[in-house]
């Protein structure tokens, strides 16, 4: 793991009508690490995602792609730049063929790299299919596979298991582990299956109420005693 | 996404072979209008022929804003009236060659909804119906209370000059004549439309309008290939203004009403709106609906109505739809 | 001046006894009833047939019932068979069924522009800051106010008006909180049809009846709705009379800003805010 700095949230605040869903928060994430980000619900996990996407604006706050400036870029701007995203809900073209969706993804990013992805998250067999067709799982490693097309540098996944068995996310974060390592995605997770946080990131950020409660190492967020009071519990 | 363009996804098959395919079709669809007028010696039969094909094509660009755009149009007349006027004004007093008004009432439509197109594809749904018919209406009551333009209601009969692009120009108010160039030109359109949805800019726009804010995280500039379909759109529209101005030699405000905007719709979906072919298929329908019920031309907005009901409720797919679903039983039963 | 604000005021609460209609419905079934000029025009000409024998006021009550018929006819056939189909499928539908209307009519009454005449009681005219202004459109104004007046207080002080507000702001939880919606929507969307059939009947003095006058009065109220902020009740008042204006001020002294104006106002508001009334709810 190098110590380049492969995204970077500054001074970031939103608010919502008068509710303050950010209250200045700063992260950063080194190249090619697996930082998971999480809370309760409300802390501003998925306002956090939509602001270094550029799906809303910080009001105020800097977003930072290997140390360039992109507050002001649109959210396709930052794809190009290697910033990819999916989302809680999810979010394909339901009309389109699964192989169809990821070749026009390519074309805004890479030109290829389409069948690698299909093959990597098992999508081959549905290349054809509509993607209203599929079934919810398939979906959801879909949904992952839109955002990984052209082996993006920075990933922010929004709860990718969301809604899957327990079998089906932990086969999710072996791909998403084994991925990152090997394209060298750098990744930034949020998630509420603890065990899939635990068993992949390299580092946690905690968010609470809208600002950073706790930053660390697996271990020393585990044993964190505002995290476990605030979000954990005592049987985590 | 509206229920209206729910299609199938076109099967990814090798693009060249598709193409190849798509040329045939088109070479022998247009033998087909060569040979026409010397297989029928109705001139009536022509002269409602030509009528058709105009129809057609207006229906084609109504229908292929919901295939491409999943956007429902209810003002397309705005594109037919603004291409036919624009040439027959422009001829009228004189103010540029033929072929320049050609080229001008053929840009200027185009660019007016590509302009259009960059702010309309953000609304959805019924308001953009809504919006596209007040929009029509607009360029309606401009021609029709602009007296000083084209008489205003009363409509405006023009004479083509002697030769435009070195033909005789008579010759275009001749049904015999005119029912190959439109057939030509359609042919060349819906060609050109199938190529186009292929095409990845056609491919974009489709994602676009299946989910516009994932369009945007993949990568995708989500403005201008709305914005290119509606300008293809309304280039359609246009050019079957302006075939129908010259044929008859004569445009009117009718050509921007709203119920002509309708009815193009209805064919459209008709003749299904989710397929390339669909909506010319319905104006076909409609062409030869209209012969049959040719002694109850009174009830006819009542025939057309009932049809859009019973075809919405009963086969949303249309025409094209029930036809490939009915192709797809009988080869899975052989 | 005063005459002419007057006049402002008589098309403006024409326009709102249309627009109050389709935003009615709007806010139960989130459908803009594209039928509704049709019906307008249906209801003049039932009244009208009633007048000409002589029963102005009888024309003005069968028209008004049997419109709120064909309204519940709507709701229960078309609207509620189709709620869970996407809107724009009604709204085509709705637009099929103002074709065969206008058969309907132009079979039953022909093409030719009928005057409706004007009740005997309500005939003749006043002076108003010097100048002669007919009773009957003292009449129109009168009419739309209490219907406005009386809309309001049924939305503010009773439980259905209750009932009908929530569902507007919010179909689905309305739904949850185990309101019948179904037979709510049956109430309103027959109130709303049975006021086109009132504003058909009180316009029909005031315009020639012909099988197509619901088209013009149709687009101006879909501007009304959308100035208004569809599904504004409110909205649609103020932006009626300001229409009204527009479209009688506008005519004497600036006759091309009064056809486009509201075209104008309309489309900039879509742009302003394409997703403040219709995004949010599809």
């Amino acid at each position: 793991m190098s110590e380049a700095i492969a995204i970077q949230g500054i001074g970031i605040e939103r608010r919502y009508g008068g509710f303050r869903a950010l209250k200045g928060v700063d992260i950063t994430v080194r190249r090619g690490e697996i930082r998971g980000l999480i809370g309760p619900n409300g802390a501003g996990k998925s306002t956090l995602i939509d602001v270094l996407s550029g799906r809303v604006r910080g009001q105020p706050g800097q977003v930072l792609i290997d140390g360039r400036d992109v507050s002001r870029l649109k959210p396709q701007e930052r794809r190009r730049l290697g910033l990819a995203r999916s989302f809680q809900r999810t979010n394909i073209f339901p009309m389109l063929s699964v192989e169809q969706q990821l070749r026009i993804a390519s074309w805004a990013v890479a030109e290829a790299g389409v069948e690698e992805v299909m093959e990597e998250l098992n999508l081959t067999a549905l290349a054809r299919m509509p993607a209203a067709e599929i079934s919810y799982g398939d979906q959801r490693r879909l949904d992952l596979a839109l955002a990984l097309v052209g082996r993006p540098s920075v990933l922010l996944l929004d709860e990718p298991a969301a809604g899957l068995t327990v079998e089906e996310s932990h086969g999710l974060a072996t791909i998403l582990r084994d991925l990152a390592n090997r394209w060298n995605v750098t990744v930034l997770l949020v998630e509420h299956d603890m065990q899939v946080v635990f068993s992949i990131c390299d580092g946690i950020t905690v968010l609470h109420l809208g600002e950073t409660l706790a930053e660390g190492n697996v271990a020393e967020i585990r044993a964190d005693q505002r995290v476990v009071t605030a979000y954990l519990g005592t049987e985590a | 996404m509206t229920a209206l363009s729910q299609g199938d996804v076109p099967a990814a098959s090798s693009p060249l072979l598709k193409t190849r395919g798509l040329l045939a079709m088109a070479l022998a669809a247009l033998l087909l209008g060569v040979a026409a007028p010397r297989l029928v010696s109705s001139q009536l039969m022509l002269s409602l022929a030509t009528q058709a094909i105009f129809d057609a094509l207006l229906a084609t660009s109504v229908g292929f804003l919901v295939l491409q755009n999943g956007r429902v149009s209810f003002g397309q007349a705005a594109f037919f009236g603004l291409g036919g006027y624009a040439f027959g004004v422009l001829v009228a007093r004189g103010l540029m060659a033929a072929e320049l008004a050609v080229l001008t009432a053929l840009a200027l439509p185009t660019l007016v909804a590509f302009l259009l197109g960059l702010v309309f594809a953000r609304i959805a749904g019924v308001a953009h119906a809504m919006l596209t018919l007040a929009v029509g209406q607009a360029f309606y009551e401009i021609a029709f209370r602009w007296r000083e333009l084209a008489k205003g209601d009363d409509g405006m009969a023009f004479n083509l000059p002697p030769r435009i692009f070195g033909f005789d120009s008579s010759l275009l108010q001749d049904p015999s004549v005119m029912v190959v160039v439109a057939w030509t030109i359609l042919v060349l359109a819906l060609l050109g439309l199938a190529l186009f949805a292929n095409s990845r800019m056609g491919q974009i726009a489709a994602a676009v309008r299946d989910n516009a804010e994932r369009a945007r995280f993949i990568g995708h500039d989500t403005t201008i290939p709305p914005a290119i379909v509606y300008a293809i759109s309304a280039l359609l529209a246009a050019i079957a203004g302006l075939l129908q101005a010259t044929y008859n030699g004569y445009i009117a405000p009718q050509m921007f009403h709203w119920s002509l905007s309708g009815s193009a719709l209805i064919m459209a979906v008709v003749g299904g709106a989710q397929f390339i072919l669909g909506p010319a298929i319905g104006a076909v329908c409609f062409f030869i609906l209209k012969d049959f019920a040719g002694r109850f031309a009174e009830y006819w907005p009542a025939i057309v109505g009932s049809v859009l009901v019973i075809v919405t409720l009963v086969m949303p797919q249309g025409i094209v739809g029930l036809l490939k679903a009915g192709w797809f039983r009988m080869r899975r039963q052989a | 001046m005063a005459i002419q604000l007057l006049n402002g005021i008589v098309y403006g609460g024409l326009l709102y006894l249309l627009a109050v209609g389709l935003v009615l419905i709007f806010g139960l079934r989130e459908v803009v009833n594209f039928a509704h000029g049709a019906l307008f025009m249906l209801g003049s000409y039932i009244g009208f047939t009633l007048a000409a024998a002589g029963h102005w006021w009888l024309g003005l009550l069968v028209s008004v019932v049997a419109m709120a018929a064909v309204g519940c006819l709507l709701d229960v056939l078309v609207f509620r068979s189709l709620r869970k189909h996407d809107h724009i499928v009604t709204v085509l539908i709705t637009f099929g069924l103002l074709l065969i209307l206008e058969t309907v009519v132009t079979v039953t009454w022909g093409k030719a522009y009928l005057s409706y005449p004007v009740p005997k009681l309500l005939d003749g005219t006043v002076t108003i800051a010097g100048s002669p202004f007919p009773i009957y459109r003292l009449f129109i104004i009168v009419v739309s106010l209490l219907v406005a007046g009386g809309l309001a207080a049924w939305l503010r002080y009773t439980r259905m008006g209750l009932y009908v507000r929530a569902a507007s702001t919010n179909a689905h939880v309305t739904s949850i909180q185990g309101i019948d919606v179904d037979r709510l929507s049956l109430v309103v969307v027959g109130l709303g049809t049975a006021l086109a059939g009132l504003s058909g009947v009180v316009a029909g003095p005031l315009l020639t009846l012909s099988p197509t006058m619901g088209n013009y009065i149709l687009i101006d109220s879909f501007i009304v709705v959308v100035i208004g902020g569809l599904g504004s009740f409110a909205g649609a008042f103020f932006a009626a009379l300001l229409i009204g204006q527009i479209h009688n001020l506008g005519a004497i002294y600036l006759p091309w800003a009064a056809t486009m104006l509201p075209f104008l106002l309309m489309i900039g508001i879509l742009i302003w805010r394409p997703t403040g009334f219709a995004g949010s709810r599809t």
